[in-house]
């Protein structure tokens, strides 16, 4: 009997629509279960169930380009960056062939880094079209920002130049 | 919940006939079908009102965990600053805003000193942060101080540095 009326309250609630049934199920009751409190700091995303809940988790088809490549084209850049921070300021003078280099590492380490921010917080099976705007925005951006950086360097004073004059200003 | 279980359940048995020749079973319960389409949505909505398993607060801040999340923040924001000034040098100069070098450093040096320093001082403390967690991280990628005592070593090696750079870099 226990189970019938047990099993009829589990199907009204499932019967019920998605949003009656956020409403059907307060914090209250879920916090009911748990000693802490409920912590709302990133709350669950839309929740999507594509296929079957049986189906096993898709493994990636193996790619170097976004493995192995792609790692070490990261730490190539990152290494790069340590001699191409110190050097022109240490040295003193702006040497464009220097500037240029500091500058197209900067852009691709700021856009690597800003990539994996948008990989990690926008995750593609949660929010498909707020991951595609952000990948997209951030491309736009790192397209301007290198457009910018070029005029810096080609109309302006250069980059380490540019650096120094506001750090000494 | 409980109560309205006990409560229906009481109900229930009070509705049972004492002998089914005079009274048929009072239902107290109705049903009702769902399509085996509906089955996804269901479990969507069932799985938003799921509790979330506790994260980032319930952790003991060590630093291990606190150091790895500076370098994604300090590397954030020094990106920030570079993307912000340099895509307003290229949005800024249709609309007649002259964001050149000369003018924007010349609008910055007419600053209070005290202001100057107090932007300065957190720049020149992502910077140094960043560079220095930066070359600890090359250091693991050759597979050297891959153990607790060598990542205890190199951060509390790298908080150090990082403060003689910051102050390092205030003065230059």
């Amino acid at each position: 009997m226990a189970s019938t009326l047990r099993s009829s309250a589990a199907r009204r609630f499932l019967a019920a629509k998605p949003t009656s049934a956020i409403r059907l199920l307060p914090q209250t009751r879920v916090a009911a279960f748990h000693a802490s409190q409920r912590h709302q700091i990133l709350p669950p995303g839309p929740q999507v169930v594509h296929g079957t809940v049986n189906d096993p988790v898709p493994v990636p088809t193996p790619n170097a380009t976004h493995g192995s490549y792609h790692w070490a084209f990261e730490r190539i850049i990152a290494l790069g960056m340590i001699p191409l921070t110190v050097a022109p300021f240490a040295a003193g003078t702006a040497n464009p062939a220097l500037d240029a280099a500091l500058g197209t590492a900067l852009v691709l380490h700021s856009h690597i880094g800003f990539d994996a921010c948008v990989t990690d917080y926008f995750p593609k099976r949660q929010y498909p079209k707020t991951r595609s705007f952000m990948v997209w925005l951030l491309r736009a951006s790192t397209i301007t920002a290198a457009v910018g950086l070029f005029s810096i360097q080609t109309n302006d004073v250069g980059l380490t130049e540019g650096i120094k004059k506001f750090w000494r200003a | 919940m409980l109560s309205t279980r006990v409560l229906s359940r009481s109900l229930f048995r009070s509705a049972r006939p004492k002998s089914t020749t005079f009274f048929t079973p009072r239902r107290m319960l109705t049903t009702e079908s769902i399509p085996a389409s509906s089955a996804n949505s269901i479990l969507a909505a069932q799985r938003l009102v799921r509790p979330v398993s506790p994260h980032l607060t319930i952790y003991q801040p060590q630093l291990t965990w606190y150091l790895s999340m500076t370098t994604r923040i300090t590397g954030v924001a020094l990106s920030g600053v570079f993307y912000l000034y340099a895509i307003g040098y290229v949005l800024a100069s249709p609309f007649g805003v002259d964001m050149s070098v000369s003018n924007v450093s010349k609008k910055w040096s007419e600053l209070n000193g005290a202001v100057k320093t107090v932007v300065k001082a957190p720049l020149a403390a992502c910077f140094s942060f960043h560079f220095w967690n930066g070359v600890r991280h090359l250091v693991w990628d050759t597979g050297r101080e891959l153990t607790v005592r060598g990542v205890y070593r190199t951060g509390y090696g790298v908080l150090g540095l990082t403060a003689l750079g910051t102050v390092g870099l205030l003065f230059v």
